[in-house]
């Protein structure tokens, strides 16, 4: 096993209001003034308060096994389900990751909750889940580029609770890596806390590829990134 | 006497707090939900009045716009604190007793969840829809809910869950509450939460967006009357 560790800057993930109001819901063209000067204000406060991490432990020799849609990893035993299972059973090793944007952004947003300012309370969250997002873009990215050597390729990023990946797995999954760089508490519950943290696992290959994730994966019908694009279209 | 509450439920629906707020930029230095709400009461417009005629049904416009996808969170919460600063006006009227609210709604994230945005939004529309609304935070377990219950009997209960693990604490909570209290009312919600789960698990009603229960509980409003 081989594990790598990324302590990210905030202006190295690029997020922009636009990228932001675009998640909000507007379109191109759309009036944005109500939200425009509170995202850039959040924008420059988050430089300062995010402590954005993100690791990745690297397994060889794992074991695909068709019948179950399953993985073993280091004789752990992952149910990955039929949509994941596809993506990244060509794989000869995996990656698996965690990632965070620290606890900051979310005891601000809550305590702006409480002081009834609810919107700057929601952008706050919406911020949050972007830069964990983008952080987890970048450390895939560093994945990538550290294969290039061997020619190996990696699959897209895949996280238990989707796609029917069952979201108590993580347990398993954070026994992985047991130095746990980026201080990610699990819950019994498999809710990580802080609540601004992604985890999952990408699959390394010379025969893999990346596909986008699209909606068209997603059985979930009532979301608001769907109702953003829905609307869009 | 129209006027007034016209134009206070128009700044409710357009996110007009106060006077001196730039927000909409169309209605800079004019009077907002805050100042039209005192002035309709010094004319003596009555509170229930102004909480029927303008706060209510301004609401329930925003509600459906955000169901109907025409407006997005933002504008909704916007509409939510215009909502809050006209209310704030009415607060000493709710407390002595001179004008009534709907009921009550008791509200939590269940335990092992900390996910508070979604229940904010449902507790803060359930608010605007004249209800008062008893929000218990997140992590909530079935003990806090029966003793929030026992405190308040009639009040109908929401619980709000994120991920598949959580739910089945969801399920535990309304098995306690149905054991204990038969006829509470429970409303069930969040990204993973069906309508089918919610029948299975043996809660009242489920609903993806807050104006679906702020509309059911309008319904069992109406048939407690008759
Ligand atoms: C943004 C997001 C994230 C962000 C931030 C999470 C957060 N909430 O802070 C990040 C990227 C960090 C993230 C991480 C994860 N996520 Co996520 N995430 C989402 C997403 C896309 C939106 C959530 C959100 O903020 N919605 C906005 C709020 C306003 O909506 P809401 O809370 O659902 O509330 C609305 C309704 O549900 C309803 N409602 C809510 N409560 C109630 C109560 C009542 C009584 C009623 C009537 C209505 C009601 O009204 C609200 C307003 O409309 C959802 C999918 C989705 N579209 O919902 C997945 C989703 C919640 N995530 C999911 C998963 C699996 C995860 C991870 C476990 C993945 C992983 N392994 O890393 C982690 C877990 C994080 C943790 N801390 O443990 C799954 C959960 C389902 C499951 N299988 O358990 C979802 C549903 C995606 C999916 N397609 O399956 N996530």
């Amino acid at each position: 096993m081989t594990s790598s560790t990324f302590q990210f800057d905030f202006k190295d993930l690029k997020i922009n209001s636009s990228r932001i109001e675009t998640v909000l819901g507007y379109k191109e063209g759309e009036d944005r003034e109500l939200v425009s000067g509170l995202i850039e204000e959040i924008l420059t406060e988050s430089k300062e308060i995010s402590n954005i991490k993100a690791q990745y432990a690297i397994f060889h020799g794992v074991l695909f096994d068709n019948d179950t849609k399953s993985v073993e990893i280091n004789n752990s035993s992952f149910h990955i389900k039929k949509i994941v299972f596809g993506q990244i059973k060509k794989s000869d090793s995996v990656a698996i990751f965690l990632c965070t944007a620290g606890e900051e952004i979310g005891i601000r947003s809550r305590k702006a909750m409480q002081e009834r300012d609810l919107l700057k309370g929601y952008i706050y969250d919406v911020i949050g889940s972007e830069i964990v997002e983008a952080a987890a873009d970048l450390m895939q990215a560093e994945l990538e580029k550290s294969m290039l050597g061997s020619g190996k390729k990696i699959t897209n990023r895949y996280s238990p609770g989707y796609c029917g990946w069952d979201v108590a797995e993580q347990h398993k999954l954070f026994q992985l890596i047991p130095d746990n760089f980026c201080r990610i508490r699990l819950t019994e519950s498999a809710l990580m806390d802080p609540v601004k943290s992604v985890s999952g696992i990408i699959g390394i290959g010379k025969d893999v590829k990346s596909n986008p994730y699209t909606c068209r994966i997603c059985d979930l019908k009532d979301c608001i990134y769907r109702r953003a694009k829905e609307k869009k279209a | 006497m129209d006027n007034f509450l016209e134009k206070l439920a128009y700044c409710i629906e357009n996110g007009k707090i106060n006077k001196t707020s730039p927000y909409p930029p169309n209605m800079k230095d004019q009077d907002g939900a805050d100042e039209l709400a005192k002035k309709a009461l010094e004319v003596g417009i009555k509170p229930d009045e102004i909480l029927e005629n303008a706060l209510i049904p301004a609401m329930a416009n925003v509600g459906n716009r955000f169901s109907k996808k025409e407006i997005y969170v933002p504008q909704m919460l916007m509409a939510a604190k215009a909502m809050n600063s006209a209310m704030m006006h009415l607060k000493p009227f709710f407390q002595s007793g001179e004008t009534k609210r709907k009921g009550k709604f008791i509200i939590g994230t269940v335990s092992g969840d900390l996910h508070d945005i979604g229940k904010n939004l449902v507790a803060m529309m359930i608010e605007g829809g004249g209800w008062e609304v008893i929000d218990l935070g997140v992590d909530v377990g079935a003990e806090k809910f029966l003793k929030a219950i026992d405190e308040h009997p009639d009040a109908i209960v929401g619980l709000s869950a994120l991920l598949t693990t959580t739910m089945e604490n969801m399920k535990k909570i309304v098995t306690a509450i149905k054991e204990k209290h038969s006829t509470s009312k429970i409303l069930v919600g969040g990204a993973p939460v069906t309508m089918e789960y919610c029948e299975k698990i043996g809660a009242d009603f489920y609903s993806p967006d807050p104006q679906g229960a702020v509309n059911y509980l309008k319904q069992l409003v109406s048939l407690r009357k008759n």
